[in-house]
């Protein structure tokens, strides 16, 4: 009985082609639409995930100088934090490791070539803190760091720039005329969120870079802190403890501004997740706007069509069909119509997206997630939008849909 | 031979009612029977209430009050589907439009009342094909409407009435789109359905047409105004 309806439902609506052409082509758009902002607002996502995915969640950042104070930043600038002050953090409770850093742009070069590039001065555990892995070659140690040892490690634009398709390990460049032997290459991060070259730097130990590259008379003092807590629940306790520690460490008396900065990376990483899926809300709202315009389409285009059907419809009661059948016959043409549209307009979102995925180097994700609801929106669309002119066809008396011109 | 009686109704009323608590009585206690094989044309002015009667006799249309009993069933207060169902099993119907699907091919018209009965699309295509023969257009069953003439459709109609072997043909005048020549031949061919043992219930105005009727019911006003045989009234001039 079913197939039967469905039958009919098939050959009334092929027999308006450009009709259902054009109406399924609004729910194609609007699928589409729905399909490639989802995947775009996911794309997103991933590329802030990946990007502060280096810089690990339970990460608690430590600057030098106030962050302000009344408005007024007072000591910004100015060396305040020292790698003992570092060192004495990491015996705090709930503190797995410390690191800090200090920088500085330098001119590299190798041979006849020569690059502009950040030097890192900090310790072996910046590596794990800042998701850095090594290549080739090997990193530099604790041992390396106490004994300011000329050691380097290459990111992956420096490699390039510099040697080419050469293996470095092993080879000497020099940094303002000073030797250093390269021990290691780091595995390529790409660009970072704001499209910056993250691979664009050379690592060495903190002890070697103020020693030999950026000669200071407070050769302790460090630029930035890095303070990785145990688990991300422990970061306000440990930021408390941190800021007690430095207070006490730096004499500071009750009265006195913080001369250092406490930030909570975790917070700022779920803040701009949380932009990120707003951004995916945002874009999936204004493509819904496109389907809810699709299926208004089909609500309309069946409205006619039972008018235009109505003598149709008459002569099909007449001739012994019951209400139920009428209904469902409209209902079934509406579903078919939503449903070939939103499979045209999934294969187009997935397909347009894959190609913009390809041309703009990024990995696209389609979710089964996506699909099912596609599939589902389509379905509802179609009943939504088919049952009212489905209730008006099946309410058509029949002596006057037969009277109907 | 016993007479079966296929129709009988009773005192059958029919009254529109309308906004503003207006009511138009059109019928007005109709009775008559039909036996089994009798060919009835029903005649009146329009405002007579022969519309009215045809489409409460073919089941498009329940009776304000009184009964109508239709191969020993009463129908007059069965709900929509059930009368859909009566409709598709026990009439035939032939419009004075004709009233094909214009889209669909003709072995899909003909074949359309069984769509309704559950049976099978190749049972359906087969029967329809049966039919189309006996109304002579073999080999038009793909065929569609349009390519027909007006003559040709209506027995496309006609054999759609015929394909769910009806208790009764209704004919709402049948020849009315025809020229005089096409509606003696669609006549003709009613009147071999009447030989073959088929009733028929049809509605004209043209008297020539009515004459190929054995019977004539005629409505004025709202009311039976002449029962009796086709000859007797128009030899006798009763007009």
């Amino acid at each position: 009985m079913f197939k039967r309806i469905f039958g009919e439902a098939w050959i009334s609506i092929a027999s308006y082609k450009l009709r259902t052409f054009l109406t399924t082509l609004g729910i194609m758009i609007g699928v589409a639409a729905v399909v490639l902002m989802v995947a775009v607002g996911q794309t997103v996502q991933n590329v802030i995930d990946e990007s502060f995915a280096s810089m690990g969640g339970n990460l608690l950042i430590v600057l030098p100088g106030a962050s302000s104070s009344g408005g007024v930043r007072t000591a910004m600038g100015r060396w305040t934090v020292s790698r003992q002050d570092m060192d004495a953090i990491k015996t705090l409770k709930d503190v797995q490791t410390t690191s800090y850093a200090s920088m500085a742009g330098v001119q590299a070069v190798y041979g006849k070539n020569n690059w502009s590039v950040n030097v890192t001065g900090t310790t072996p555990d910046y590596l794990s803190v800042g998701n850095w892995e090594i290549e080739r070659g090997i990193a530099f140690t604790d041992r390396d760091l106490k004994s300011a040892a000329s050691y380097v490690l290459l990111g992956q634009t420096v490699v390039d720039e510099l040697f080419g398709l050469e293996n470095p390990v092993g080879k000497t460049i020099r940094l303002q005329n000073i030797p250093f032997m390269v021990i290691g290459t780091l595995k390529s991060k790409g660009p970072g969120l704001t499209g910056d070259d993250q691979d664009n730097l050379i690592l060495m130990p903190f002890t070697t870079l103020r020693q030999k590259i950026r000669g200071s008379r407070q050769p302790q003092m460090i630029n930035i802190g890095f303070v990785k807590v145990e688990t991300e629940d422990k970061l306000d306790a440990v930021m408390q403890r941190v800021s007690y520690l430095l207070r006490a460490r730096h004499h500071l008396k009750e009265m006195d501004e913080d001369d250092f900065t406490i930030r909570n990376m975790a917070e700022l990483v779920a803040q701009v997740k949380k932009v990120g899926f707003y951004l995916s809300l945002l874009l999936g709202a204004i493509a819904s706007i496109s389907l809810i315009v699709g299926s208004i389409g089909i609500m309309n285009m069946m409205l006619v069509s039972v008018t235009e059907r109505t003598r149709e419809i008459g002569i099909r009661k007449a001739l012994g069909a019951p209400n139920k059948w009428i209904m469902t016959q409209f209902l079934v043409e509406s579903i078919l119509i939503s449903f070939m549209g939103s499979f045209m307009g999934l294969v187009l979102g997935i397909g347009v997206s894959q190609i913009g995925g390809a041309i703009f180097d990024k990995n696209v994700p389609i979710s089964v997630w996506t699909v099912v609801v596609s599939v589902s929106v389509a379905i509802i669309v179609g009943v939504l939008s088919g049952i009212f002119p489905a209730i008006k066809a099946m309410k058509l008396d029949p002596i006057e849909a037969l009277r109907y011109q | 031979m016993k007479k079966t009686t296929v129709v009988s109704v009773k005192d059958l009323k029919k009254t529109y009612f309308m906004s503003g608590g207006l009511s138009q009585e059109v019928l007005k206690g109709v009775s008559f029977e039909i036996d089994a094989g009798n060919f009835v044309a029903i005649m009146g002015h329009s405002g007579s209430g022969k519309s009215t009667l045809m489409n409460t006799l073919g089941c498009l249309d329940r009776p304000t009050s009184g009964k109508y009993i239709l191969a020993e069933k009463e129908v007059s207060k069965l709900s929509d589907d059930a009368l859909a169902s009566v409709r598709g099993q026990t009439l035939g119907f032939v419009f004075q439009n004709f009233n094909l699907l214009m889209k669909r091919t003709i072995a899909d018209n003909v074949s359309l009342p069984l769509l309704y009965q559950g049976i099978s699309k190749k049972e359906c295509y087969e029967r329809a094909c049966q039919m189309i023969k006996k109304v002579g257009l073999d080999g038009y069953a793909d065929r569609i409407p349009s390519q027909l003439s007006g003559g040709m459709q209506q027995r496309v109609a006609i054999a759609r009435a015929l394909i769910n072997h009806p208790k009764i043909i209704l004919a709402d005048e049948p020849t009315g789109n025809l020229d005089s020549q096409t509606s003696d031949e669609i006549m003709g061919m009613f009147q071999e359905l009447n030989d073959e043992g088929i009733t028929i219930i049809l509605v004209t105005h043209e008297p020539d047409v009515a004459m190929y009727a054995k019977r004539l019911i005629r409505i004025a006003d709202g009311v039976v105004e002449y029962d009796g045989s086709v000859k007797d009234y128009f030899v006798k001039g009763n007009k």
